[in-house]
């Protein structure tokens, strides 16, 4: 017994002093033969519901270390030759298969940046595991080094921009060589090889031309047909990774000083991409071997199966998780991804480094139209904010007074300090950083941090009223602090409100309300717009005050407020008011469907319309936004509508008006524009459907009356059929 | 043999746990009551594709699935026996269906009270 234990245990498994390891097996299996069925043998600490944790051995879904029939060792698939360098003794072939390996690499990125590990995505390749052994090999060596560099220069942005809650195993990295020396030397290394490149290129070209060889510079390769496809297909991947590089380096410059630059990076980034998207042609047809299959869903753009990869080496080094089924995406749509992530920095670049607060917000809510992706949002979060600043160099309390237009107290130390606003400043950034993440994440976030601004609100009322009574004790001339707290209540007020529509309407987005919900969710929209528009308003009038006392010209002030001339309202508020009419129109057209119709009401076994109203809005209602408002609220002011109301009432009517007088003073922005003729859209067709649904009757039951967003994100509109 | 088990070094604390539904279990096989001696001790456990687990003992069922406790992974670098890989795993399940071998870590002594089958 003891030598047949010998055989099969390896010596490297110790047993303990003085024992050894003693066959249990037969023990274990008479045993379990006298077990009665359902019986265990366990000890005290036993704990069925600890012991259903147990990581099962051998199950694919949860065994990352199962051993398949790869290799053992990256040192023993170097010895078999798995990624050989160079990667063929023939140069055609082996420039070939580093255009294969490279092209892979890009798949496996996109594949990371989409939330797969980076030890089974681009740490699967075997060169950037081993990268001394790629350096005799400069076009590799190279290319694997920038990799390397650009996953870190990715990494560091978005761990520090910490919006990765929801994408937690992208920065995971643990295990992997990814800190080499002397890797700030990867661009000089990289140009040489473009260089030469380039120079063989032209050298190619001019023997075409003049049919004369050129001595001076070594081919690439041996067949002069493919030289050109080749050195182009090789150029336009190196040039690439190196505009990136600079692109992401550029980014991190302090105080935004490098967006000018980032921006030029990055379009050359889409330009090197388009021409990557180009050598197609030529990989797949320059006749080195067969590959099937549909390009589609190759990983390479030359279709064939890339030298020098091996994910399973690497699964053990992403910890004892379950190990996650890695679909590489195909190189097509790698392209694709880059593409987007190129035209989401860009956009990001285009950051008007605006001082003012409400600019940024919208700003924001423009760049998340797109649903950008991680790498974007992170470098936009970065650029916003750097050392608790935003840009790197406004500190919160200026943004806060700029935007409380009380600009002169800024330099005031006392303001700088005071309570208020070093807690509304840490907000504000993070209203920054929240906006910055993925719509999901985000909304839940902003459903979170209501409270809090709620609650500053409350303790700015009432700092407000105590100065109010000490003022009228004591003097009564204006006292500057209570001109404060009574600017900053306004604000404070008003940015909650944006908070909560921004809450609301990103549950259109992420399709969180059911179509019988919609009633109540315009219902409390029409109310926080309401809200919104007065405190705008009023922090408006506020600010024109204070700039008159300070004897600015009146037609500056026009300009500051965005005014609009004829009316004296400012354009902002006016689309905002266009916002209330038409939640307060949906709302109301809901409302006489709900009650004329029986199909509109929610008649759920598991949840009453008053839950639901609780499951949508609690978060709001926690945090008093606004104060007093109660289902009970939202259904006194529905019961009794009719469709004959609503047509009275006529609100989409009120919107067209608007909308007419604001078409001039937003001539010059064309996303407002846009804005405005989606609303345009909206109102026609609800007008139209109103109508319809008013001259045959809203109980008809032949008529079908869906709502639909084909117009507008938010908004919905009435179709209605007859069948 | 079973009167050595009270001065056994590695005796199970408590053989049988002063549970409700196992104070009418009248009789347990001879069998059974060894192997819940096995219970907490240092397990070598083998499986099919060449990798070993050891870790305390902590349930064993009917089917022969073993749980052990605080397990480390041991598997061999290349395909010669010599080198070997290690990584901890905390709490694993061993399928019966995939164990190769199954050894326990005890003295000579103990191993002939506690793994002789023919009494």
């Amino acid at each position: 017994m003891e030598g047949r234990d010998e055989s099969v245990i390896p010596a490297s498994i110790p047993s303990g002093d003085n024992s050894v390891w003693a066959d249990a097996s037969p023990l274990i299996a008479a045993a379990c033969n006298d077990l009665r069925d359902g019986e265990l043998i366990h000890g005290e600490n036993f704990n069925l519901f600890a012991a259903m944790s147990a990581l099962e051995i051998m199950d694919p879904k949860m065994d990352s270390g199962m051993e398949e029939n790869g290799f053992h060792s990256i040192e023993e698939a170097i010895e078999k030759g798995a990624a050989p360098v160079p990667l063929s003794s023939e140069s055609t072939v082996d420039v070939q298969r580093c255009i294969d390996v490279m092209d892979h690499l890009l798949s496996c990125e996109a594949t990371w940046h989409k939330g797969h590990s980076l030890a089974q995505t681009v740490f699967s390749c075997i060169y950037l595991l081993r990268m001394e052994r790629t350096s005799s090999h400069p076009l590799l060596h190279s290319y694997c080094k920038i990799m390397r560099s650009t996953c870190n220069a990715v990494i560091a942005a978005v761990s520090d921009a910490r919006t990765h809650e929801e994408e937690d195993i992208f920065v995971m990295a643990h295990g992997l060589p990814l800190q080499g020396d002397r890797d700030e030397k990867c661009l000089s290394l990289l140009n040489s090889v473009e260089e030469t490149i380039s120079r063989q290129l032209r050298a190619c070209k001019a023997q075409v031309s003049r049919k004369k060889p050129s001595d001076d510079v070594g081919s690439l390769q041996t067949i002069p047909d493919l030289e050109e496809g080749f050195c182009r297909a090789l150029l336009c991947r190196l040039r690439f990774r190196k505009h990136f590089y600079h692109a992401l380096m550029c980014m991190r410059k302090h105080q935004g000083r490098g967006i000018e630059l980032a921006k030029k990076h990055v379009a050359s980034c889409l330009s090197e991409l388009a021409f990557m998207s180009k050598s197609v042609e030529f990989l797949r047809s320059n006749g080195l071997g067969s590959c099937h299959g549909e390009i589609e869903y190759r990983t390479t753009a030359s279709g064939k199966q890339p030298f020098g990869f091996d994910a399973s080496l690497n699964s053990r080094l992403s910890a004892p998780t379950p190990p996650r089924a890695v679909q590489i995406v195909s190189w097509k749509q790698a392209i694709l991804y880059f593409e987007k992530l190129m035209n989401d920095l860009d956009v990001a670049l285009s950051l008007p480094l605006d001082p003012l607060l409400e600019n940024i917000l919208q700003f924001l809510v423009q760049f998340q139209k797109s649903e950008p992706h991680l790498v974007a949002r992170a470098h936009l979060q970065l650029l916003l904010i750097q050392d608790g600043k935003l840009y790197g160099k406004d500190s919160f309390h200026a943004v806060i007074s700029r935007a409380i237009a009380l600009p002169e107290i800024t330099r005031d130390q006392a303001f700088q300090e005071n309570e208020f606003v070093v807690q509304l400043g840490q907000l504000v950034m993070n209203l920054i950083k929240i906006l910055c993440t993925n719509n999901a994440w985000q909304r839940r976030k902003l459903g979170k941090i209501l409270e809090d601004w709620g609650v500053v609100s409350i303790q700015l009322e009432l700092a407000f009223r105590r100065e109010y009574d000490e003022m009228l004790k004591v003097s009564a001339e204006e006292n500057l602090y209570m001109k404060l707290s009574k600017h900053l209540l306004v604000w404070a007020e008003e940015t909650t409100y944006w908070i909560a529509s921004r809450f609301l309407l990103l549950g259109f987005q992420l399709e969180l309300y059911s179509p019988k919900e919609y009633c109540m969710v315009y219902w409390y929209l029409y109310v926080i717009f309401v809200n919104l528009l007065e405190k705008m308003q009023l922090r408006i009038t506020y600010s024109v005050d204070n700039s008159r006392r300070k004897g600015k010209k009146k037609q500056d002030l026009a300009k500051d407020a965005g005014f609009h001339p004829p009316t004296g309202v400012s354009s902002t508020c006016l689309l905002l008011q266009c916002y209330v009419y038409i939640s307060e129109g949906l709302t109301m057209m809901l409302a006489a469907l709900h009650n004329e119709r029986p199909s509109f009401q929610i008649s759920s076994p598991f949840n009453s319309e008053h839950e639901r109203f609780i499951q949508h809005f609690e978060l709001l209602q926690r945090a008093n936004v606004p104060q007093h408002i109660s289902y009970h609220l939202f259904k006194e002011s529905t019961a009794n509508v009719q469709i004959s109301n609503v047509l009275k009432h006529n609100y989409f009517k009120e919107v067209q008006r608007i909308i007419t007088s604001l078409r001039g003073s937003f001539a010059r922005d064309p996303e407002r524009l846009l804005e405005l003729h989606r609303l345009e859209q909206v109102v026609d067709h609800n007008r139209v459907a109103l109508g319809v649904i008013e001259r045959v009757g809203a109980n008809d039951a032949s008529l079908e009356i869906s709502f639909e967003f084909p117009y507008h994100p938010y908004f919905a509109v009435a179709v209605v059929k007859r069948s | 043999m079973e009167g050595e088990a009270t001065d056994d070094p590695f005796r199970n604390s408590c053989p049988d746990p002063p549970d409700i539904r196992e104070s009418h279990i009248v009789s347990e096989s001879p069998l059974v009551s060894r192997a819940r001696k096995l219970l907490f001790r240092r397990m070598l456990v083998g499986v099919k594709d060449g990798r070993f687990f050891t870790g305390s003992l902590h349930c064993i069922d009917k089917q022969g699935n073993i749980i052990l406790q605080d397990a480390v992974e041991y598997r061999s670098i290349r395909r010669s026996q010599s080198p070997m890989d290690q990584r901890c795993l905390g709490l694993i399940l061993i399928p019966a269906a995939c164990r190769s071998s199954c050894h326990v870590d005890c003295s000579i002594t103990d191993q002939m009270s506690l793994l002789c089958l023919n009494r």
